[in-house]
């Protein structure tokens, strides 16, 4: 995963060195010490007194723990799976015996009573370290499923993001054809204009999965698009663009744009006998850009769309940049207008 | 032989032109961009063959081909698609033949051959294998041999009378012969049937009114007309009524 290949490390032990996780330890850690106090014992103590001296003990030792995880990450990473959560789960046991032990020390040469009595040293390290053996062993063995667990989910979004891949309609391809083969005798420069331009749109498709493409080069394939498809409708085509306002260097995937328009023309223009306007609208909004598409809606339209190209653009959209990212559809009474915002930044 | 072209891209219908000058022995009487365009100029220009897309706005070439295998001395008809359409398979084996665009030469030529030896005896079967399931959006009538189509979204009811029904349409009435049970199936959600004799546009239904002497008439929008609702209809009626 290239995600990973940043952060060395292994797959199923978390960046412990990163707040939100080592929050998480503390929440653990601190529900350990409420454990602790809890426990009903011989000696009936004060609770709260306790509990503030067990807390800091047990978050000391799990932030210690977590610490010496996070600069141990390298060395685990060169272990496979098994081997990583054996060792990890060693190294927290071996860490808390010591910390056990230099603290039982320390208090017994103070003598703060903190801890136990002298002569109760070894008992105390060895409870210790069978405490952070069984919680380590679960805390380890609950990241390892997560971390499976949100792999094979993001495999999934992957492998779905793959096969949403923006297709174009077969119609399309074979419609094209024609039109390339009606022109060939009439009009070979615009044949040949159009045979460029329908290799650019497929190049464009085959290649939408890998690198993301600009805006620029985008827009210029919506421009061809509507090339052939001005050719192929005539007269009953208009396209109404105006994107000057948008940055062509605007990073965004490849063949986003395009089954937008390919729907406007398919759903809008096609099915009327006098055709119509498309009408594309970009500028700036905010940090990021927003595009409009608006088509005239035929006059029995069908009440809902199937939207395989609506879901398959939102996919898209929501794997590339996550919930800023958005798609409106705002279905008028004689318009149809797909509202697209895209913020700055590709999320990965 | 006199041929059709019907293709909503001139494009298509411009290369199609092309490709049967070079076979030569047709006459092209006529373009059509969409299915309805196409009925009335087969009505007046009564060609051999109708070259026809499938996908067209205002009525697709499915339609269109229903509509001509219903009459008399229909033409032959060969579907030009662009893409397989599993729609097509029951109409394959009816159509004198199917072609994939870009339409080949000789592909044409071919069929061109089977449409002569063929002419029009399988229209009607052609007519006939239309998918129960699909609607159409226009009927067709012939009023003194020219041809009126009424658009099913203009139609305000249809009557039943002897063997014929008439159809109420914005713009005037029109003959049928077609059966009302078939229609209501055909149309099912699109009209509402009052009476044993008539059936009306579910969105033109306003109310309902009872005369004087106790029967009931039903309010259709832009009908004078007095449309008796029958007692076996009522309840159902009443409901939508209600939903209205």
């Amino acid at each position: 995963m290239q995600r990973r290949s940043a952060t060395s490390g292994p797959a199923w032990l978390p960046q412990f060195c990163s707040g939100p996780t080592l929050f998480a330890v503390m929440v653990v850690a601190e529900l350990v010490a409420l454990v602790v106090v809890l426990a009903p014992e011989p000696q009936a103590r004060v609770v709260l007194p306790r509990l503030g001296v067990v807390s800091v003990y047990v978050q000391w030792l799990a932030l210690l723990n977590a610490v010496v995880l996070c600069s141990l990450r390298g060395v685990l990473g060169r272990l496979d799976t098994r081997g990583g959560y054996v060792v990890a789960w060693l190294v927290s046991l071996l860490v808390t015996a010591l910390a056990s032990a230099v603290v039982c020390r320390m208090d017994q040469a103070l003598g703060l009573q903190l801890s136990v009595p002298v002569g109760e040293g070894r008992r105390f390290v060895f409870a210790n370290a069978a405490i952070c053996a069984l919680i380590a062993a679960a805390l380890l063995r609950y990241l390892f499923v997560l971390e499976r667990w949100r792999e094979r989910v993001r495999a999934a979004a992957k492998a779905q993001v793959d096969a949403l891949q923006a297709r174009i309609r077969p119609h399309f391809l074979f419609n094209s054809m024609n039109t390339i083969a009606s022109l060939i005798r009439t009009r070979p420069a615009e044949a040949e204009r159009t045979v460029e331009d329908l290799a650019d749109l497929f190049r464009a498709a085959l290649g939408a999965g890998e690198a993301p493409g600009t805006l620029g080069e985008e827009l210029d394939l919506v421009r061809r698009y509507l090339h052939i498809e001005r050719l192929r409708l005539g007269d009953r085509l208009v396209a109404d663009v105006d994107v000057d306002d948008l940055p062509h260097d605007f990073v965004l995937p490849r063949l986003l744009l395009q089954p937008l328009i390919e729907n406007a023309v398919y759903h809008g223009i096609q099915p009327r006998a006098d055709g119509g306007t498309i009408v594309v609208r970009g500028r700036r909004s905010g940090d990021g850009v927003e595009i409009v598409i608006a088509n005239p809606l035929p006059a029995d339209a069908p009440a809902k769309r199937n939207g395989v190209a609506l879901a398959n653009v939102r996919a898209r959209i929501g794997y590339h940049f996550g919930a800023r990212a958005d798609l409106r559809v705002e279905p008028g009474p004689d318009t149809y207008t797909v509202r697209l915002r895209l913020p700055e930044t590709l999320a990965r | 032989m006199k041929v059709l072209l019907v293709d909503d891209e001139p494009l298509a219908r411009e290369r199609l032109a092309v490709l049967l000058a070079d076979i030569g022995g047709v006459d092209i009487v006529g373009g059509a961009g969409n299915g309805r365009e196409a009925l009335e100029i087969a009505a007046r220009e009564r060609p051999d063959l109708v070259l026809l897309d499938i996908r067209m706005p205002v009525m697709d070439g499915l339609e269109t081909a229903r509509h001509l295998g219903a009459w008399d001395s229909p033409p032959g008809v060969i579907f030009c698609t662009a893409y397989e359409d599993h729609a097509l398979a029951a109409f394959e084996a009816n159509a004198v033949d199917y072609l994939v665009k870009p339409v080949r030469g000789e592909r044409l030529r071919a069929a061109l051959d089977k449409a002569r030896r063929l002419s029009g005896t399988r229209a009607h079967e052609l007519a006939q294998a239309v998918d129960p399931g699909r609607t159409r959006t226009h009927l067709c009538a012939r009023v003194r041999g020219s041809l009126v189509l009424v658009p099913i979204a203009d139609i305000h009811y249809l009557l039943a009378e002897d063997k014929y029904v008439v159809v109420h349409h914005a713009r005037g009435e029109v003959l049928i012969e077609e059966p009302l049970k078939s229609l209501e199936d055909e149309f099912e959600g699109r009209f509402v049937r009052i009476h044993r004799n008539c059936l009306v546009a579910r969105a033109r239904l306003a109310g309902l009114t009872r005369a004087p002497d106790g029967r009931l008439f039903a309010n259709v929008d832009g009908v004078s007309a007095e449309l008796e609702v029958s007692r076996r209809n009522l309840p159902g009626l009443r409901r939508l009524v209600r939903s209205l």
